[in-house]
């Protein structure tokens, strides 16, 4: 009964998480420029495959191939390098000791605060004077070390017992060796993790492209696909929803490949 | 492990970014605060405390100030709500719970964007799809969610639950497993109900997954963008005229440079006190289980 | 993670650089416009002939198009922020203003002067005349069109409602939208007078034909002008056509179908620009042929109307300065002209074009409009698009129900307070 109970819940409440989606597939294949349909109708009668090819090969102005491009060239540098960074970073505060670490760390973690729209302009500003606006340095660049990496991957870092590295370091080895050799093949599930995080995070980054970018081959697929929409008159809303379905069909599939460990990481990223 | 100077190596690069992306364009931030600038032009002149000034007679702003509390203040305890009961829901050991779990993820890894389109659309009076449900029971289904005065706030707080119920169910399904079985036992001997485990063994032991939820949840909603960028543009008659999105259109839309690094601080140290608040309070009741 | 390092690094090198790997000819002109994402291929296909066409005519030139559909005045001024400016913009004369007064734009007076080709009594004067600051010229019309009043004549005669012509009052029109309001059996209404939709570049008319105005004469102030009785007059007789008289759908009705009503059959009447003739060509529920065109109705002796223009402008520091002189030329030239305006997209700056084109009555009844169209007030005041913004919230808090008077004088007050910072 209670078994009964919880399956029922667990539908109903997966098919209001999912339904949406599968509404956005539906109206996604309906006639272009069709209005917005009714529930019974749905489903189309002739799926308009065709506003695939539509979307992705018939606009000239719009270079959806090239956003995915860049999407992907931007998302790995970003994930190489806060993996990078960060771990380094994670490792000195979980692991070392020196004057001010707790500090230090703390501002770190109070760094969390100061995002988004507090410290957008300035940012802008800087990258201006760079003079790297509208290439892939504006967009690659202020992300490639995150305060939360460098907090999740502390977290895991500091759960590896401390024997190994002892043992380590009677064989003579110096902090870098034990970083390289024992932390980090130790926590590949933590890294796995971090680098979920990044990569969802970064594929959906909306604010900072649109702002840093200003030519169509420098945009991503998030703010590309955003501006999918005629300047004058109404929404095509199946065209729009192809837009949509396509930008979300990549993280989809990351999803897919990453799931474990990203339920599993978010874990780690708690206070235990 | 001994001191050393080792230490400042591995945190140098991430130190070094954090100093320039973070901390310099918050103070230079604070530094534009005091000047008059439209960005197109090459000279900024000095406007002392104009811009605060400005800011806090400003009833925009504090209108934008006012829709953010209103906003945390419910997405962030329904959210947890939610997000606790469907941890517990999937805690059980029942067949097939793993695809329900990565299920629930799924809008919480999906584009701003694309769900923000989709909302529109879900929102749209008669054909959208709340309405056509509506429509079907006979129900009133001429609602227009997102232009409604009094609903519009509402209708993002709503998507805000159902797009933050992923991570936070796997936040509190984490912190319900690292309950050790044993106090459920110790509870059951002294004769406590489930209700009575549920509040006196399972609560507290969520305290410290109840506090980081709480802070980067409640951050979050200060600074929501992308939905109000997409569905309302702050509108209707400014209802959801959030203060992201408020010291946005000071910025980048009416080019007011300095006016927006003003509103941008004082955004900034509220969120640094109500963080420290909820710091100090989680902080004592952390410590009033800690033998536990 | 030797490797890994080398990797990151090697990224970081390559991406402080380059934008974009390919080869390069002599010149390349980045032009920038709005046109959003096209459902019409074929128009888009059109359009990027016009442009290898100018290719071909200047070899060692290459033209690549920025298309910016959402918030185009934004990302242009943000790219002059950025000194990532295109070598040739459209510049559209509803937000000329930021680029003209701030000096970021080029007078191109002595191309204009030197160029033994180019005629500017080519032009219509007083569209020429738009982005001229006394003798500066800072772009070259391309095309424009006054706002107007569409009728679908089908509707009308499905209603027994004789077609409108030429000078008619606000009272007038209400009494043709009332009986083109058809409802059928149960009362529900089967088709609509007129699409009221809430954007301000569009009703602003109203208010002109009232004989009241937005901003001052100066153009520097909103209270005094904004809250007259007048304006309360106009916006209570807008309001009133949704809400109390009927004969135009709620806004939100609207939305519900996601089409346009006007092209979809079920709205006699709509004001818009020229911009939507090539949407009447596609539309499911309406022949090119019975949609009609007459002017805005007015309480004044003649009709007036807005103009909206596009021209094309270069940056002041321009890196290819006679390249982009080349371009500009050729986009407002007869050859290009002649089949760009084929698309129907607006009326032609160029007098030659425009008569042309004028053998088909239709546009002839918009060259007719033309005299008495005047530029927007964004042409001249810098922040204007801000005004535009709280006008939409200004007719949303009074379709929701404020008081009209109350309401324009917030918007005027919050217009005066920017005005006095920006």
């Amino acid at each position: 009964m209670k078994k009964a109970l919880s399956y029922a819940a667990l539908t109903a409440l997966g098919l209001f998480l999912v339904a949406p989606f599968v509404w956005m597939l539906l109206v996604s294949l309906q006639p272009n420029k069709a209005p917005i349909p009714t529930l019974d109708h749905l489903v189309p009668k002739h799926p308009a495959w065709s506003n695939y090819h539509l979307v992705l090969f018939e606009q000239p102005n719009l270079p959806v191939l090239r956003f995915f491009l860049n999407s992907v060239i931007v998302t790995f540098s970003i994930v190489l390098g806060q993996l990078f960074v960060s771990s380094l970073a994670a490792y000195g505060f979980a692991r070392m000791n020196f004057k001010g670490r707790n500090y230090i760390f703390f501002i770190f973690l109070g760094s969390l605060m100061f995002s988004g729209p507090v410290t957008q302009l300035p940012v802008y500003l800087l990258v201006r004077s760079l003079g790297w606006l509208d290439t892939y340095a504006a967009l690659i660049v202020p992300g490639v070390s995150s305060a939360f990496s460098v907090f999740l991957l502390r977290q895991a870092f500091s759960a590896v017992p401390n024997e190994l590295d002892e043992a380590a370091r009677m064989d003579g080895a110096g902090d870098f060796r034990i970083y390289s050799r024992i932390i980090m093949p130790l926590s590949g599930a933590a890294l796995a993790t971090s680098a979920a995080f990044c990569f969802f995070a970064t594929w959906t980054d909306f604010f900072w492209p649109l702002l840093s970018t200003s030519s169509s081959n420098m945009r991503t697929l998030e703010v590309g696909l955003s501006v999918f929409k005629n300047s004058y008159g109404n929404t095509n809303w199946p065209l729009e929803m192809t837009a949509t379905v396509l930008v979300m069909i990549p993280l989809l599939v990351a999803f897919l490949f990453s799931q474990r460990y990203f339920t599993k990481g978010i874990m780690i990223g708690s206070i235990k | 492990m001994k001191k050393g100077r080792l230490g400042y190596l591995f945190i140098a690069p991430a130190t070094f970014h954090l100093v320039v992306f973070a901390i310099f364009p918050m103070l230079f931030s604070v530094y534009l605060s005091f000047f008059k600038w439209n960005l197109l032009t090459s000279e900024r002149s000095f406007n002392g405390l104009a811009n605060y000034a400005y800011a806090f007679r400003d009833p925009q702003f504090w209108n934008a100030m006012w829709n953010s509390t209103k906003y945390a203040l419910l997405s962030v305890p329904l959210g947890m709500i939610v997000g606790l009961l469907v941890a517990i829901l999937v805690n059980q050991k029942l067949r097939g719970i793993t695809l329900f779990r990565t299920l629930f993820y799924i809008p919480a890894i999906s584009s701003g964007v694309a769900l923000s389109i989709l909302w529109i659309y879900i929102y749209m009076p008669e054909t959208g799809l709340i309405n056509s449900v509506l429509g079907l029971l006979h129900i009133n289904n001429k609602t227009d969610f997102l232009k409604n005065e009094s609903l519009a706030m509402f209708a993002l707080v709503f998507m805000s639950i159902w797009v933050g119920l992923g991570p936070r169910m796997v936040l509190f399904l984490s912190g319900l497993i690292g309950i050790p079985p044993s106090l459920y036992e110790a509870a059951e001997l002294d004769g406590a109900g489930k209700l009575r485990s549920f509040w006196n063994v399972t609560l507290p032991m969520l305290i410290p997954t109840t506090f980081f939820v709480l802070i980067t949840s409640t951050i979050g909603a200060l600074q929501i963008f992308t939905p109000v960028y997409i569905m309302t543009q702050g509108g209707p008659n400014e209802k959801t005229d959030v203060v992201g999105y408020h010291i946005y259109v000071e910025a980048w839309s009416k080019f007011l440079i300095g006016i927006a690094s003003a509103k941008s601080f004082v955004l900034l140290a509220v969120i640094v006190i109500i963080s420290i608040i909820q710091f100090r309070v989680l902080k004592n009741q952390l410590e009033g289980y800690s033998t536990t | 993670m030797r490797s890994t390092t080398a990797v990151v690094i090697g990224l970081c090198l390559c991406v402080s650089g380059c934008k974009s790997p390919q080869a390069r000819p002599e010149v390349v002109l980045h032009l920038s416009n709005w046109g959003g994402a096209d459902d019409d291929a074929e128009y888009s296909r059109h359009i990027n002939d016009l442009y290898r066409q100018f290719e071909r005519e200047n070899p060692g030139i290459k033209v690549e198009i920025e298309s910016v559909p959402n918030e185009y005045v934004q990302k242009m001024i943000l790219s002059f922020v950025a000194d990532t400016a295109p070598d040739v913009l459209s510049l559209d004369a509803s937000s000329a203003a930021v680029f003209v007064n701030n000096g970021v734009v080029k007078d191109l007076r002595s191309f204009v002067e030197t160029d033994p080709g180019f005629k500017t009594s080519d032009y219509w004067p007083n569209v020429f005349s738009i982005d001229r600051r006394d003798q500066a010229i800072y772009a070259i019309p391309g095309d424009f069109t006054p706002l107007v009043i569409y009728y679908n004549k089908k509707l009308f005669d499905r209603a027994h409602v004789p077609y409108p012509s030429g000078h008619w009052t606000f009272q007038q029109f209400l009494d043709t939208a009332k009986k083109l309001t058809l409802r059928d059996k149960d009362g529900k209404v089967i088709q609509y007078g007129f699409n009221l939709t809430n954007w301000m570049p569009g009703w602003i008319v109203w208010l002109w034909n009232n004989g009241g105005d937005v901003l001052t004469p100066s153009g520097q102030a909103a209270a005094g002008a904004l809250d007259s009785d007048k304006n309360v007059e106009s916006i209570t007789f807008l309001r009133d056509l949704i809400t109390k008289d009927k004969v135009a759908p709620d806004l939100s009705q609207t939305a519900a179908t996601g089409v346009d009503p006007f092209g979809n059959g079920t709205v006699a009447m709509e004001m818009s620009g020229h911009w939507e003739m090539p949407g009447f060509k596609n539309a499911p529920n309406l022949h090119l042929s019975d949609v009609g065109v007459t002017e805005v109705p007015t309480q004044l002796p003649q009709s007036r109307t807005v103009m909206y223009e596009v021209g094309f402008a270069m940056p002041k520091n321009a890196k290819h300065p006679a390249e982009s002189w080349k371009l500009i030329k050729y986009l407002t030239s007869h050859l290009y002209q002649s089949s760009y305006q084929q698309t129907g997209i607006a009326v032609c700056a160029r007098k030659d074009v425009a008569i042309e084109r004028a053998k088909d009555p239709r546009e002839q009844k918009f060259l007719d409009i033309v005299p008495s169209a005047r530029g927007p007030w964004g042409a001249n005041v810098v922040g204007y698009d801000f005004v535009e913004q709280e006008g939409k919230k200004m007719m949303e808090r009074v379709l929701a129900g404020t008081d009209p008077r109350e309401s324009l004088h917030e918007m005027a007050d919050r217009i005066d307070g920017y005005f006095k910072v920006k």
